[in-house]
């Protein structure tokens, strides 16, 4: 675990409770650079409630999350995602369903083009040309996830696959360092299944962005994952290469129910 | 002209466009209005002008933040009396006074916004509404600085002066010219903020806050700001309008200040400009029109609100949006408003 190398993410002891539910129980987790890393677990095994704990939407009872070596614990949500270019998804996709996909990713690239808040309220030439720079961008990944047909229809018209796509296609955006899924498969036709996974692979060999993805789809953690993590009730139950977590006793135990 | 990006069908080549003529007419009516109307009416344009620029704060929160904020009469209330008293004590001109009324309220509306963005949803309506009734309490209650109920009277006529030149608006239809320009200038800066990559921030946030968030927005911070200048715009609109009518009491802060604003831009359609000018036009002219009739006036306000609600639930804005498509020779194929 510990080669000397610092990692992208590190979490150690990361706690949650809420009233007598320990959702999160002391778990030790991290990523490793250019990793994809799965993270599965029956349903309410406290996936989604790392995820929050670990971006600054929730607050963690006790625990520690390190960003490439600075510790970003008590950081909320919107400095962890512009200062540490760290972007996560949500298990229920949101969209801003009013605008039109190529809108939704020019929002997604501000805060990271413009360097305060005070400088988005120019109205300049320089903010224009940093506009039109975050549109071509916008128009590049709008057809590196097919979203092209659409790109200009309100994202709300749209189908929950094409919802996503535009998710991830938003969080793809800033140049992110670690990108965090949460089900980013659920719900959606096989076809558009492999145009995610494509894309996740892109995203990963080409843009140099690693992963942490909570995934229940077996065959996609295999196909995708170099390690996985497996969560029951809170406790991080094993982890190991995705051949090895399936052959586990305990895990198969945990998936049947006990 | 509205904040949400459709997708413009091709148009239809037979027709004309009729956009530029729309346009081009009513400047025209807006700049000869004073000379046919009667004085009434014309008075009752000022009003509808001078509303526009605290509907505009309005409709920045409401329209394009999403946070229902009552504070606006508190912050035009504050420009008025600021702008009065700086007036009589300090006999300074209506341009200082404004300027001074707006950053006035700027900076009032930092304290006040800070806890009051903490709450969300109905709390934080009703925080803004005791800003709003604070503000009362203080006018009616520091005797020695408002005169309480009395209020400040005589206050001058606004004066503008250039390079040795000075004009006063000093009858309605010299106010309306003077209330024009200030309010297309306020919209023009209104426009500037909302089409900035901040306004597309703060319709962001409107539509999905935790979203926002996660993509990197501070979304405090731009609520904080989107606060701040609407506060901006009440208190430039409190300031030329007690240079206009020349008092500044109590009844500033009445409910009827607050409910004129809402209805403007709900009426007119949050989130759109051209909607809430259109709205304040309607709601003041109408409010101020049906005095003619003064014992059914309320009751006639009233019903037109009715009629509102249950015919243009979203405003006017929308509809507005279908003529201008129509006058552009768009055809619209679904609506999806
Ligand atoms: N905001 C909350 N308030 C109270 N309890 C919560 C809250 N969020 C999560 N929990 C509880 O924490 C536990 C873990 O939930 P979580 O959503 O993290 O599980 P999950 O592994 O993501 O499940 P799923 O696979 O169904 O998405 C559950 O018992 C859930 O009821
Ligand atoms: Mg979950």
């Amino acid at each position: 675990m510990t080669s000397g190398k610092v990692s992208v993410l590190d979490i150690k002891g990361l706690t949650k409770t809420y009233g007598a539910v320990t959702a999160v129980d002391n778990v030790d987790l991290h990523i490793d650079h250019g990793e994809i890393l799965g993270l599965i677990g029956p349903n309410g095994s406290g996936k989604s409630t790392f995820f929050d704990c670990s971006t600054g939407l929730a607050t963690p009872d006790s625990g520690s999350v390190s960003l490439e070596g600075s510790d970003i614990t008590n950081w909320s949500l919107n400095r962890i995602a512009r200062e540490g270019r760290m972007l996560r998804s949500f298990q229920k996709t949101v969209v801003f369903k009013k605008l039109d996909v190529e809108e939704n990713l020019v929002i997604a690239g501000q805060m990271f083009t413009f360097p305060s808040v005070l400088s988005t309220f120019s109205v300049g030439k320089r903010s224009r040309m940093r506009i039109e720079g975050l549109r071509k961008h916008a128009r590049e990944l709008i057809e590196l996830t097919g979203l092209g047909p659409v790109a200009h229809m309100a994202a709300g018209n749209l189908s929950g696959g094409q919802q996503k796509l535009i998710q991830f296609a938003s969080m793809l955006m800033p140049d992110p360092r670690l990108i965090m899924l949460d089900e980013p498969m659920a719900g959606i036709n096989p076809k558009l299944v492999e145009r995610v996974i494509d894309t996740i692979r892109y995203a990963n060999r080409e843009m140099g962005v690693s992963f942490l993805i909570i995934e229940h789809n077996i065959d996609v953690v295999t196909s995708l994952c170099s390690r996985a993590i497996v969560l029951d009730q809170g406790r991080k139950l094993c982890e190991g290469t995705p051949a090895e977590v399936i052959a586990n006793k305990q895990v198969r135990e945990a998936y049947l129910g006990g | 002209m509205n904040n949400t990006p459709l997708s413009t069908t091709a148009s239809d080549p037979k027709r004309r466009n009729l956009r530029a003529p729309i346009v081009i007419a009513l400047a025209v009516v807006a700049l000869g209005a004073p000379m046919v109307l009667g004085t009434y009416a014309v008075h009752a344009m000022v009003i509808a002008l001078i509303f526009l620029l605290p509907a505009h704060g309005l409709n920045l929160l409401v329209g394009y933040t999403g946070m229902l904020s009552l504070a606006q009469a508190a912050f035009f209330g504050l420009g008025a009396y600021a702008s009065a008293l700086m007036s009589i004590h300090l006999g300074t001109s209506f341009p200082v006074n404004m300027l001074a009324a707006i950053a006035l309220a700027c900076v009032i509306a930092v304290p006040l916004g800070i806890p009051a963005l903490r709450l969300r949803d109905t709390s934080f309506v009703m925080c803004t509404l005791g800003f709003v009734i604070i503000g009362q309490a203080i006018s009616k209650n520091w005797i020695s600085v408002t005169r309480g109920d009395m209020g400040l009277n005589n206050i001058d006529k606004p004066t503008v002066g250039l390079a040795g030149y000075s004009w006063t608006a000093s009858n309605p239809v010299e106010a309306y010219y003077l209330a024009l320009v200030l309010a297309a200038f306020a919209t023009w800066v209104f426009w500037l903020v909302v089409r900035s990559p901040a306004g597309r921030n703060l319709v962001a946030i409107r539509e999905n806050e935790t979203l926002a968030e996660s993509l990197g927005i501070p979304t405090w911070n731009y609520r904080l700001a989107a606060f701040v200048i609407a506060a901006g715009f009440g208190g430039a609109g409190g300031s030329l309008y007690v240079h206009y009518i020349s008092v500044a009491s109590p009844l500033m802060f009445q409910t009827l200040y607050t409910t004129t604003m809402l209805i403007i831009v709900l009426g007119g359609g949050a989130g759109s400009i051209t909607g809430v000018i259109f709205g304040s036009f309607l709601f003041v002219a109408l409010s101020e029109g049906l005095r003619i009739a003064p014992e059914l006036r309320m009751i006639a306000y009233g019903l037109s609100l009715l009629i509102l609600v249950f015919r243009f639930p979203q405003g006017f804005a929308p509809f507005l949006m279908r003529i201008w498509d129509w006058a552009g020779g768009v055809d619209k194929k679904e609506g999806s408003a």
